[in-house]
């Protein structure tokens, strides 16, 4: 087999090579225009429709009248409103504070000592990640409210007839917010300090250094970045909360800019106007400490000085102190898993709600999981809660395995494309719902009142997520992989299909699983857009509680964290196996 | 013939006025040559070839290869990268985990535009690459069960599977140990030989590429500084940096006595008195500035006094360091003011502070620069 001869075969002529190139060429472009496409009509319409609802003035059918400021002049001057803000600010620092301090210690105990008890600190992270927010809520506040144990042994023990704590409280939502939290900052701040360079830790405490005087000068301080990042992106989110403001917050007639938003759009009939102003302000906050927040991250990961490879810091030993450190795992462990989880038993064996006591043993019953597990009502609730996520998922992870990937190579338009689909990362969840609820009442889809007005949402807000799996899973691929792929004779298209979906697999599969869990947890988005026949967990759950179903409730709520549960391990078992699959590096 | 003609590619730089990039490469090679790219991180070789490959787009230029044009910027005519029949070794070999090796050399056939290959086709191609890069019977393995030489070998196959114009090397040692790394070199001059393709190799390691080519191109800055066979490029190199990457080199600068013609000898005034006679391969003109590289290892150390043999350029100095090398000894001399390193033999040891005189031809002392 000669080869000149094969040579002479494969020589393209230059005409040929020009017009097929172009077209070739243009494929990842005809990818961009047409993600890019999608993601526009998705994500601009709910911005551009709360900015017009905050400066406008409508008729009675919601027709534009007018162009004012009148809604923001009133924020600013009505008393209420201003109380508002500043109620959303102390609460979302006063639960970011607390959430950093408990998950911090705890993550820096599993992760860098050879503290005992460890697995628990993890199961505490893995059943919290299934269950629904407004479960933990619901919890919190029984275990802290009035007939709950803490103001029962108050009374019990002083005789007294009043509470010692009331929950509805702002320091009532700022500790439960700080709870919900707790998880996630030691989830995050553990991979910080897993990635930390311990040979730096070694050479203090060989320069003579205590355990405390290594932590002080020298783990603290490289960690500083990542935890201000992290504070800040906790932060944000808390600005965004619903489930402790509405739950906890509003009860007591304590409002944040979120649920002014929710009364502003629930009554009737509805002062959009009013709710946009609020959203347009939340909104502008949001985006400002998003901008921050993306320069400190950026800063944070120089700090990261060691790659993967199998590698792990030698763990600091605490001595006697192992005990204590063990002793607030498991402490966290119940503060943060276990009781709520108890409370929420003991709620689902009473057929009415009362507080722990041994005069209400004999009247436990499982009466309430019969209810649940036969009733045709919550079996389609769930059924209808796992098909909005999955299917908002799966369309996710297809749109953003390409966008993620145009964008990670620094495609045509992959600078756009990235924008695009984390535009919504600006939209607390209430915020997201009052403008997709507007959009869909005006665009001619009979979708308002159906579940797809629900995933719609979800794809909107949760399209950030999968947009960073995808975009950190790409990079994580070796560049030469696809090179080597198109200097084979392969097309882009081929490339993609061929090389990189199949490697990027874990990366699709740890973002499907974490969207799934995320949209059956939280309760903001959905709360406006769910009607009676398109409900979904969070919403039925919050119904519930509102019309005081206390027991059927808790016992759905645990059957469900139990589904979810099997959710969360299978995700981070895909995420373990995720991360020593880093290909070509 | 693979011509590359005024290939300019320049990379902004915000931070600093230095941008990286190649400007003004130009080269020809007959078919079935073996070339490499030598030069420094950041001198512009690897940019050089993943514009051949077409992973770049030139800011200016034109390439061709056996007579059809892969770009040409004036024409702006840019063939992808997918169909300009070219075969490709990466640096970090690149297979691809997901797929047996197998597969990973049949790819190219897979995916080929130019024509449909049958079945038995792939089989026969895929096997015949296997065995002539020596793995024969590997095919079924998974690819990430391979050691480093081995996915070497494969990524080999899967760049001349479908019988390339041209095979682009990219760094494809750097990451074997050294053992493994002088085996492969071999192999790969073997191999290239055997099917006679155009070759292009980048490294930065001078003696791989002495050791390989056909032809050398010595890159600095984005530019070809010397471009000739691996002896001129060793024994004649165009300029101080040419003689310093390639290999050690003692240079001493002067300024020439006489009007020289080109490749003659001529005399070399050095700074601080002595005078030489050195080989000017571009002659030059009386009077002006000219700096001699001489290697070590053509540098002759003996007692003072010997008799040094016909026009033999003879230094007197001392010795200011040693170091024992095992089959050679390595010495600092200190010749007026400026130090030279010489190499002798191990058998005759001069300690520190030993007078000695340096003995070299005037043909090994080159006027470079």
């Amino acid at each position: 087999m000669s080869v000149s001869g094969l040579v002479e075969r494969r020589t393209p002529t230059p005409a040929g090579a020009t017009w097929l190139g172009a077209v070739r060429a243009d494929q990842r472009l005809l990818i961009a225009v047409l993600v890019g496409v999608v993601l526009a009509v998705l994500m601009l319409p709910p911005l551009w429709i709360l900015i017009q609802d905050s400066l406008t003035t409508t008729d009675a059918i919601g027709d534009v009248t007018g162009w004012t400021l009148a809604h923001f002049h009133k924020l600013f001057t009505d008393r209420d409103a201003l109380t508002s803000i500043w109620n959303t600010l102390v609460f979302a620092a006063g639960s970011t504070v607390l959430s950093l301090i408990t998950g911090g210690i705890l993550a820096w105990l599993v992760e860098r000592t050879n503290a005992p008890c460890k697995i628990f600190a993890y199961l505490a992270t893995i059943i919290s990640m299934g269950t629904p927010y407004i479960l933990h809520v619901i919890a919190w506040l029984f275990l802290l409210g009035r007939v709950g144990p803490l103001n029962d042994l108050y009374r019990q023990l002083t005789g007294a007839t009043g509470n010692i704590f009331e929950v509805n409280s702002m320091a009532g939502m700022v500790l439960i917010e700080g709870f919900l939290w707790s998880p996630l900052v030691f989830l995050l701040l553990g991979a910080t300090f897993r990635a930390a360079n311990a040979d730096m830790e070694e050479a203090a405490r060989m320069s003579g250094a205590s355990v405390f005087d290594t932590l002080r000068r020298i783990s603290l301080p490289l960690a500083w970045p990542s935890i201000l990042a992290l504070a800040l992106f906790v932060f944000i989110r808390a600005i965004g909360a619903f489930e402790v403001p509405a739950l906890v917050g509003m009860p007591g007639r304590i409002y944040v800019l979120t649920t002014d938003v929710y009364e502003a759009t629930i009554v009737v009939p509805p002062d959009l106007g009013y709710a946009g102003a609020f959203s347009v302000v939340m909104v502008a906050i949001v985006a400002v400490l998003l901008a921050w927040y993306g320069r400190l991250s950026k800063h944070a990961e120089r700090y990261h000085s060691v790659t993967g490879k199998g590698y792990r810091p030698r763990p600091f030993d605490l001595g006697r102190g192992r005990r204590i450190a063990g002793a607030l795992i498991l402490l966290n462990f119940v503060v943060v898993l276990l009781l709520p989880l108890l409370t929420l038993l003991w709620m689902s064996l009473l057929p009415f709600l009362r507080g722990f006591s041994l005069a209400a043993l004999p009247m436990l019953t499982l009466k309430n999981y019969r209810t649940v597990l036969n009733a045709p009502d919550y079996v389609a609730l769930a059924l209808n809660s796992l098909t909005v996520a999955a299917g908002a998922a799966t369309a996710i992870m297809l749109v953003t395995a390409l966008a993620g990937w145009i964008a990670a190579r620094r495609g045509p338009g992959g600078r756009i494309l990235d924008q695009l689909a984390t535009l919504s990362l600006v939209f607390p969840g209430i915020c997201l719902g009052v403008a997709v609820m507007e959009v869909y009442l005006r665009v001619p889809l009979p979708i308002y009142g159906t579940l797809w007005i629900i995933a719609i949402a979800y794809f909107i807000r949760y399209m950030p997520y999968g947009m960073r799996y995808v975009y950190s899973g790409v990079l994580q691929l070796h560049r030469e992989l696809e090179e080597a792929a198109g200097i084979a004779g392969a097309t882009s298209l081929t490339t993609l299909r061929r090389i990189v979906v199949p490697l990027l697999t874990p990366a699709l599969v740890a973002g499907w699983l974490f969207i799934f869990l995320i949209a059956n947890k939280e309760l903001a988005i959905a709360v406006l857009l769910a009607s009676p026949g398109s409900q979904v967990i969070a919403v039925a759950i919050f119904d519930e509680w509102v019309n005081g179903q206390g027991g059927e409730l808790a016992a759905f709520g645990l059957v469900w964290t139990g589904l979810m549960t099997f959710v969360a391990c299978l995700f981070f078992a895909q995420m373990r196996r995720g991360r020593t699959d880093v290909y070509g590096n | 013939m693979l011509t590359v003609r005024d290939l300019t590619k320049v990379y902004a730089n915000r931070f600093d006025a230095q941008a990286g990039g190649v400007r003004e490469v130009s080269f020809e090679l007959p078919t079935g040559t073996f070339f490499t790219l030598l030069g420094p991180s950041g001198c512009g070789k690897t940019t050089t070839l993943r514009c051949i490959a077409g992973l770049e787009r030139p800011d200016a230029g034109e390439i061709t290869v056996e007579g059809s044009t892969l770009f040409d910027a004036a024409r702006g005519l840019a063939v992808p990268m997918n169909q300009r029949g070219i075969g490709m070794v990466f640096q970090s070999y690149a297979i691809w985990p997901h797929m047996t090796v197998f597969e990973n050399i049949a790819f190219p056939l897979r995916v080929a535009k130019a024509r449909r290959y049958a079945r038995e086709e792939v089989r026969a191609l895929v096997d015949q690459a296997l065995s002539t890069v020596g793995l024969g019977g590997y095919g079924d393995r998974p690819a990430t069960r391979l050691s480093g030489g081995q996915q070497q070998r494969v990524a080999l196959a899967r760049a001349i599977v479908h019988r390339p114009r041209v095979l682009l090397l990219d760094e494809p040692l750097s990451n074997l140990d050294a053992s493994l790394r002088e085996e492969m070199r071999a192999e790969l001059r073997r191999l290239q030989r055997q099917i006679g393709v155009t070759t292009i190799y980048v490294t930065h390691d001078q003696g791989e590429a002495l050791a390989m080519s056909d032809r050398i191109a010595v890159m600095e800055h984005g530019r070809i500084v010397q471009l000739d066979e691996p002896r001129a490029i060793y024994f004649r190199p165009a300029n101080e940096f040419v003689a310093s990457f390639i290999g050690a080199a003692n240079l001493m600068s002067g300024i020439a006595d006489r009007a020289v013609e080109a490749g003659g000898i001529g005399s070399l005034t050095l700074e601080g008195g002595p005078r030489i006679a050195c080989l000017f391969p571009a002659g030059a003109s009386a009077g002006c500035q000219a700096t001699a590289s001489v290697r070590p290892e053509s540098i002759a150390i003996a007692p003072v006094g010997t008799a040094a043999t016909g026009d033999a350029n003879v230094l007197g100095g001392e010795i200011s360091a040693t170091s024992f090398l095992g089959g050679t000894v390595r010495y600092d001399v200190l010749v007026d003011g400026r130090v030279l390193r010489v190499v002798g033999p191990a058998e005759q040891v001069f300690s520190p502070g030993c007078a000695v005189e340096l003995i070299f031809a005037p043909q090994s002392a080159v006027a470079v620069g």
